[in-house]
Order: structure tokens, then C-alpha cells, then sequence
């Protein structure tokens, strides 16, 4: 890739970031393989692998789905087994979610009793939620945090055969009303996800109907419990994010400071770490060692989870290096001293790259695990605030070895942070009118939060850059969350001079109320918070989520847990775009029934386009569709 | 004549193929065992943009490799037509002047760097390993004109479709 600088696309088929691309080149000539030379070393890409036709469950197989073998060797055929893998994916995405919720429940638990450096951050919403679940909420906010906790813990474990409390209560009745037709209301999301294990193991659930529909329920489950949940429970921990400015890109690096990487999605040991590196303590550490002070950045989700609450339990704050292609090429700058990996999206490229550093590698989370780190430092709720000190002591030691081989780009920029329903309305003075009635008008043609991974597959962030710059540029407002949030960031979207770039009516908009075009609602769990808006918007308008001029993007989907968000999406109402091919092709009534036939039972489709412009293209015409049903 | 044809836009790029390659020239006879001795595929498997590209031996009438082979273990079995430096009289020294020569690149070093390795025909079977593991039928073992015959027709299809 790296000699193909003369055509059109070179300076993006890389990747959409002038700091990545340098990074690239560096790695190169340092003779360190990263995603993208790894992604060509792959090339070509098994086919069946791609159509989701394969099936390795069994020892009779792998079968694969072929002109000349149209059925598995038990029977399965192409539907059956696509399917059936599509149910493992979504699984396997909302088992994720649920770690992270029982994460934040263990830590209010432990915060309620003092065992926490942490306070309740957001006293009203405990208070809202737990009046909302039937929670007492004149009780002490200690003691009601504690028993929503156990709500919450309890609602996780409870059994299949019981609704989600969270459904019935969040979601709009249009919606519920549509997912009981279908029998689709979850029930305790573990169980849920042992009954779909279970269904997709060999020879148990082999009708894809079924399955589909069990890939929506475990999406629900997810949707309310993974996202809605999870974003709910860490408002009230750390508190609900506020209108802050921040800034992102490699060149936020300082290298003058102990540098330390909050890396992953659950913001706690980050947090911890935020609070006491400023103390007299740590401060002395690092000045014996040379070093002018400590830094903490953040990267993917972490990072975005701290910029939006940078104003006050993630203050300090300093800055976002970038999402998940980025994290080899934050450490290839040489000035990272010390990376806290927790939960997700740590890849295993990132220990090569420090190998020819000295960046340290910690595990901070007991479930995450890399060959060739040794350092474990687990998140326990009751020891993290001593946790945090260890951290940047290793952080410190770290930078006493680091070499002078340091190239950080200079590339930066602004972006403005902490966008959610309160913000909005806090904004708009405690209304939704002003921003209903410009939808109305037309000056916002309608909505799409364009979300979720990145992906090098077009580019690092090439495609989602390009569908957000076309949607703005028609009117729509776009919302991000995930790995989408670090790629507008880093290009100045979520600036409000963006607003330049944008249509004559969304501009207007824009400059009146001092906005970016696209607007920051934070990480990839922060998907609940644009599901929370969109009922909202559409409560306050009295009509269903697939009635609204809305949809919904992942551009570049990479992992599990966007599955069952897309899937959510799809549920929801939404019309939702999905970057990459998902693996189904290869199944042709699963793929029909994806694309086209469960729009009439749930009024959202997925939208399969590999080309961005004319990905954005289809949803401003379903926008506009939507509009004129409306009669607006 | 029989030859190894292919479809070029059928190929998936799922690489059974360079498997079934393998193992038919290891020791052990599968595929695993072909995987633990290390055994290399003398199919390749190239990728344009992603797409899967197969680029084996032709076999040619006039094979290049053959006449830059100075040590004349490069032979093409006059009843067979299959170009090999194996089981010949004379023995590969590995001065790789077949590598240079072959058009196509489909000649490698083996992987203790003495000999040239290439794409045998699988002598000792009816149809080669390759063509017997394509799933999608993107390589098939047949006669060059029944394959010129298909081809015809498909263009022929193409070319009456606004008509028919």
C-alpha cells in the first residue's frame, strides 16, 4: 500500500487521518507490521468466511455451503448455518455488555457502602430511575443506589421466561407493542444469552426464522440492558456528561509527561487514575523521574466515556489519541509510557509495537488477557484507588526507560463533547420545541447517527468520514457514538465551525445555537443515549421511532457488540446502514428477510452499501420518505 | 487435451485449493499433516484489490523453463504434456534460470532453497488435487477446446439476451 501515492485515493485509502498516515509510514520504515499491512498480508479473504456460509460446529465439518455441496452434511443449509452464526455473533456481543453493566452495578454497590474513591455523580437521575423501577427514592441516595444496583444485577440474572422491567419501562409502546406480536420481549439478559448459546449449538435450532428472531431478542435485551443500562448506570456514577470542549489526534501527546492511555470501554480504573494523578504524591513521582507531569489520554471508548465528563469526574483530562486502528500507532509514536487495556478491543498488534518500545502493557480488567503481558493489575472496586497509584507508579518506572526515538505528529484539533438529552434540552432552555420546530421547518432535514467501529477495510475512517460530511452537507444532523465519535473529532465535525461545511439549513441552525453539524454523544455503549433521544423526540411528537425522519449508520462495523447494536437499530424502527458486508450473503431468505421483509414487522430494514456517498443518498431518501408520510 | 482450466470469476479465494495442493505433495497425504511438515502449494493464489486471483502452471508447448534449463531436469512429458523438473533423469541443481524464464511466476524455490518447485499436473492422479478441492468450481480439469466450447456458448447467451 505504501507505493501507491500517485493515485487519487492515496492520500485516504489508508486512512482519513494525516496522523495515522505519517504513523504508517513510520512503522514501515521502523519495519513493524501494523493492521494494514497485515489486512493485505490476508488478502484474498476466504469467500464462504465472507457469505457466512461456513460452519465448524461439528467434527463431521467444516461444511461449506457450495454450487456443489448446497446442504452441511447434517442437513443445514445455507439460511441455517448464516443464521446460526449471526446468533453466535450477536451472543457474544451482548455478553460482552453485560460484563460492563455488572461492572458499574458492583461499583455503585461498593461506592454506596464507601469502599470507593468514587461519589454518586448524578443524585436526580438515581433518584428519576429509581422512582421509575419503584424504588423508595426517599430513602438515603447511599441506600438507593445500592438497591438499584440490585435492581439492575437482579434484572441481568433473572430467568427468560421474565420480561425486561427496562423494556417495558423505556421503550415506546408502539415498540413494545410490535416486539410482543413477535415474541421478542427479553428476559433476563443471561439467560438469554445461555438460551441462544444453547439454540445455536449443533442440531438444536436449525430453523433461520427462529433464529433471527432470537438474534432480535438478544438485541433488546442488549439494546436495554447493555446500552440504555449501562450508560444510566455510569450517569449516576460518574455523572451525566456536559457540554465541555476537548481536544483529539496524536498530536495532543506530550512528551515532556508521564504518559499514560485509558484504552477500551469501561472508564472505572481511568477514572480512578484521573483523580489522583494530580496529587502532591504522584506529581513528586514523576518529577523525580524527570518528567514535567502526568498525562492521562484516552483511546476508543474509554477515552470518549472521560472527554465527556471531562468537566468533572473526568477532569484532566488530556485529550483523545484516536479509535481502534489507531491504538499500534499511538504507541509507534515512542512517548506512551503505559497502556490500561480494560474490556474490549485490545489486539494482540498492540504488544508488537511496544515490544519496540518501551511502552508497558496492563491488563486492567480480569477478563482481558495478552500473550506476553504480565502485568495484571484487575479491576476491584474496593482496591482501586490504591489500584490507581500502582498504575502510574508502573507508568513512571515506564518512562524512566523511554527512548529518545519519539516522533509525534502535530496534528490536532478541537472537538466539543458531552452531548445527551439533558445536555440538548439544557441547551435549548428545558424545550425539544426549538429543535422539533427545525425539523419541521426543514432547516434539519431529519437525523442519523452514523456509529459504531472503524473499519481498514475502505480506509481508516474514510467511510464514515465521507458518509457524515455528505449527510451534513444535505441537512441532516448526524449524532456519533464509538469509534465514529474519534474520526469526527479528529477532522474538526464536532467543531461549530464545522457548520460551514454543512447545508444552508443546518448551517443556520448551527450558528443560532452555537453547534457543531455533528454532534458528540460519545462512546460505542453511548448508542443508548441516541436511543434515549430518538424516544424522546419521538414521544414528544406522539408517534413510533420508524415513523421519524431518522436512521441509523455503522459505516464500519468490526465486532459483536455492533452487531446486536445494528440489530437494535433495526428493532427500534430504525433504517440502518451497515458498512462492510455483514456475513449473511451467502444465506439468500436470511438476507431477504434482513434487507427487505422485516421492515413490515418491525419498520426498520438493514441497508447494505458499500459506497458511502450513495449509502448517504439512501438514507436522506428514506428521510425524506419519512418526512412526507409525516406531512413535513 | 486435458488442462487445468479456470473460471476466473468464480474463484472465492478460500484457498482449499493451495490446501488440497499441499497435502497431495506431503508425506503424510492430508491436509494437517501437509500443514505440520510445512509443505508449500504450487497453486498461488494472488489478490487484486481483494479479489482472489489463481496463477498456476499453463504447461506451454513451448515451455520457457524448459529452455532456460541448463541442467535438462526440466522436461515436458511429450505424451502427458506435463512440464516438471521432478522424476526425470537429470536432477534440478537450483540455478533458479526457470524462475527467471516462466512468464507467469509460478515457479518457486523449495523451502530448503535446492530445487525449483512447481506444479506437477499431480501425476499419479486422474484429476489434480487442486481442481478436486475447488468448491466453486473455478478450476476444472478439462479438455482446452470442450472449455472454449463452454466459453462460447456463455457469449453466446450474452450476446443474444436483448434479442431472446
Amino acid at each position: 500500500m505504501s507505493n501507491c501515492k500517485s493515485c487519487s485515493a492515496a492520500p485516504t485509502c489508508i486512512s482519513a487521518h494525516a496522523s495515522i498516515n505519517q504513523m504508517h509510514d513510520r512503522t514501515q520504515s521502523l519495519g513493524i507490521d501494523t493492521c494494514f499491512d497485515r489486512y493485505e498480508a490476508q488478502q484474498p479473504q476466504c469467500g464462504f468466511g465472507m457469505q457466512g456460509v461456513c460452519c465448524q460446529l461439528c467434527s463431521h465439518g467444516p461444511c461449506r455451503i457450495t454450487p456443489k455441496a448446497p446442504v452441511a452434511i447434517c442437513g443445514a443449509t445455507a439460511d441455517t448455518i448464516v443464521a446460526r452464526n449471526l446468533v453466535r455473533l450477536a451472543t457474544h456481543g451482548t455478553s460482552a455488555y453485560t460484563h460492563h453493566l455488572e461492572e458499574l452495578a458492583k461499583t455503585i454497590k461498593a461506592t454506596a457502602q464507601g469502599k470507593t474513591p468514587f461519589s454518586i455523580g448524578d443524585v436526580h437521575k438515581l433518584k428519576e430511575i429509581a422512582g421509575i423501577v419503584g424504588l423508595d427514592i426517599n430513602k438515603p441516595v447511599n441506600e438507593l443506589a445500592e438497591q438499584l444496583a440490585d435492581v439492575i444485577l437482579a434484572e441481568l440474572r433473572k430467568g427468560a421466561d421474565e420480561p425486561l422491567a427496562l423494556v417495558n419501562i423505556f421503550a415506546p409502546k408502539t415498540r413494545l407493542e410490535a416486539w410482543n406480536k413477535l415474541g421478542v420481549v427479553p428476559g433476563g439478559v443471561l439467560s438469554e444469552v445461555r438460551d441462544a448459546l444453547t439454540k445455536s449449538m449443533s442440531n438444536i435450532n436449525t430453523d433461520p426464522i427462529d433464529l433471527l428472531l432470537t438474534v432480535v431478542r438478544l438485541s433488546i435485551a442488549a439494546g436495554y440492558m447493555g446500552l440504555v443500562a449501562t450508560i444510566t448506570m455510569q450517569d449516576i456514577l460518574l455523572g451525566t456528561p456536559s457540554l465541555t470542549t476537548s481536544e483529539a489526534d496524536l498530536g495532543v501527546i506530550d512528551p515532556d509527561t508521564v504518559n499514560i492511555v485509558a484504552h477500551g470501554h469501561v472508564p472505572l480504573v481511568a477514572t480512578a487514575v484521573l483523580m489522583v494523578a494530580e496529587s502532591e504524591e504522584m506529581q513528586a513521582l514523576a518529577k523525580q523521574a524527570g518528567a514535567k507531569g502526568i498525562k492521562v489520554y484516552g483511546s476508543m471508548c474509554t477515552g470518549q466515556e472521560l472527554m465527556q465528563r471531562s468537566a468533572t469526574s473526568g477532569k484532566g483530562f488530556a485529550g483523545q489519541l484516536g479509535n481502534w486502528l489507531t491504538q499500534e500507532f499511538m504507541i509507534a509514536t515512542g512517548a506512551v509510557d503505559l497502556v490500561m487495556m480494560d474490556m474490549n478491543c485490545s489486539i494482540p498488534g498492540m504488544k508488537t509495537v511496544a515490544d519496540r518500545f518501551h511502552t508497558k502493557l496492563v491488563a486492567v480488567d480480569r477478563i482481558l488477557r495478552m500473550a506476553g503481558v504480565t502485568d495484571h493489575v484487575d479491576y476491584q472496586p474496593e482496591q482501586v484507588a490504591e489500584q490507581a497509584k500502582e498504575l502510574i507508579r508502573m507508568a513512571v518506572d515506564a518512562y524512566k526507560n523511554r527512548g529518545k526515538d519519539i516522533l509525534i505528529p502535530t496534528n490536532k484539533s478541537g472537538a466539543v463533547a458531552g452531548f445527551s438529552v439533558e445536555t440538548i434540552l439544557g441547551a435549548l432552555g428545558g424545550s425539544l420545541d426549538p429543535l422539533l420546530d427545525a425539523i419541521k421547518k426543514g432547516a434539519i432535514k431529519g437525523i442519523v447517527a452514523v456509529v459504531g467501529c472503524t473499519n481498514n477495510r475502505n480506509g481508516h475512517d474514510t467511510k464514515g468520514l465521507t458518509i457524515m460530511k455528505e449527510l451534513i452537507k444535505q441537512d441532516v444532523l448526524v449524532i456519533n457514538a464509538g469509534c465514529m465519535s474519534s474520526a469526527a473529532q479528529i477532522e474538526g465535525l464536532m467543531l461549530p465551525a464545522a457548520a460551514e461545511e454543512a447545508g444552508e439549513g443546518l448551517k443556520a441552525v448551527c450558528k443560532a445555537l452555537g453547534i457543531p453539524p455533528v454532534l458528540n454523544f460519545g462512546s460505542c455503549v453511548d448508542i443508548g443515549r441516541i436511543g434515549v433521544a430518538v424516544t424522546v423526540i419521538a414521544n414528544a411528537l406522539g408517534v413510533d421511532p420508524s415513523d421519524l425522519p431518522v436512521a441509523a449508520s455503522a459505516p464500519e462495523y468490526l465486532e459483536q457488540k455492533a452487531v446486536v447494536d445494528g440489530v437494535f437499530a433495526v428493532a427500534f424502527g430504525l433504517l440502518t446502514h451497515i458498512g462492510p458486508v455483514p456475513p449473511v450473503t451467502g444465506g439468500p431468505l436470511v438476507t431477504k428477510v434482513l434487507t427487505e421483509d422485516i421492515e413490515s414487522l418491525l419498520g426498520g430494514r438493514v441497508l447494505v452499501e458499500e459506497d458511502p456517498v450513495k449509502a448517504a443518498q439512501a438514507m436522506v431518501a428514506h428521510i425524506d420518505a419519512k418526512r412526507a408520510k409525516l406531512g413535513i | 487435451m486435458q488442462r487445468i482450466m479456470l473460471h476466473l470469476d468464480r474463484c472465492n479465494g478460500c484457498l482449499t485449493c493451495t490446501l488440497a495442493c499441499a497435502a497431495a505433495h506431503s508425506k503424510s497425504g492430508h491436509i494437517i499433516g501437509a500443514m505440520m511438515e510445512g509443505v508449500q502449494s504450487r497453486i498461488h493464489i494472488q489478490s487484486v484489490k481483494g479479489k482472489a486471483v489463481p496463477v498456476l502452471c499453463r504447461h506451454c508447448e513451448e515451455p520457457a523453463c524448459v529452455d532456460a534449463c541448463m541442467a535438462g531436469a526440466m522436461q515436458k512429458n511429450p505424451v502427458t504434456g506435463i512440464v516438471t523438473n521432478d522424476g526425470n533423469e537429470q536432477s534440478c541443481v537450483g540455478c533458479w534460470m526457470c524462475i527467471m524464464a516462466c512468464p507467469y511466476g509460478v515457479i518457486v524455490q523449495s523451502k530448503d532453497g535446492t530445487v525449483a518447485v512447481k506444479c506437477d499436473g499431480c501425476k499419479d492422479r486422474e484429476i489434480p488435487a487442486c481442481v478436486e478441492a475447488c468448491h466453486t468450481r473455478a478450476l476444472e480439469y478439462m479438455d482446452v477446446d470442450e472449455f472454449a466450447a463452454v466459453k462460447r456458448q456463455e457469449t453466446a447467451y450474452q450476446l443474444a439476451k436483448p434479442a431472446v
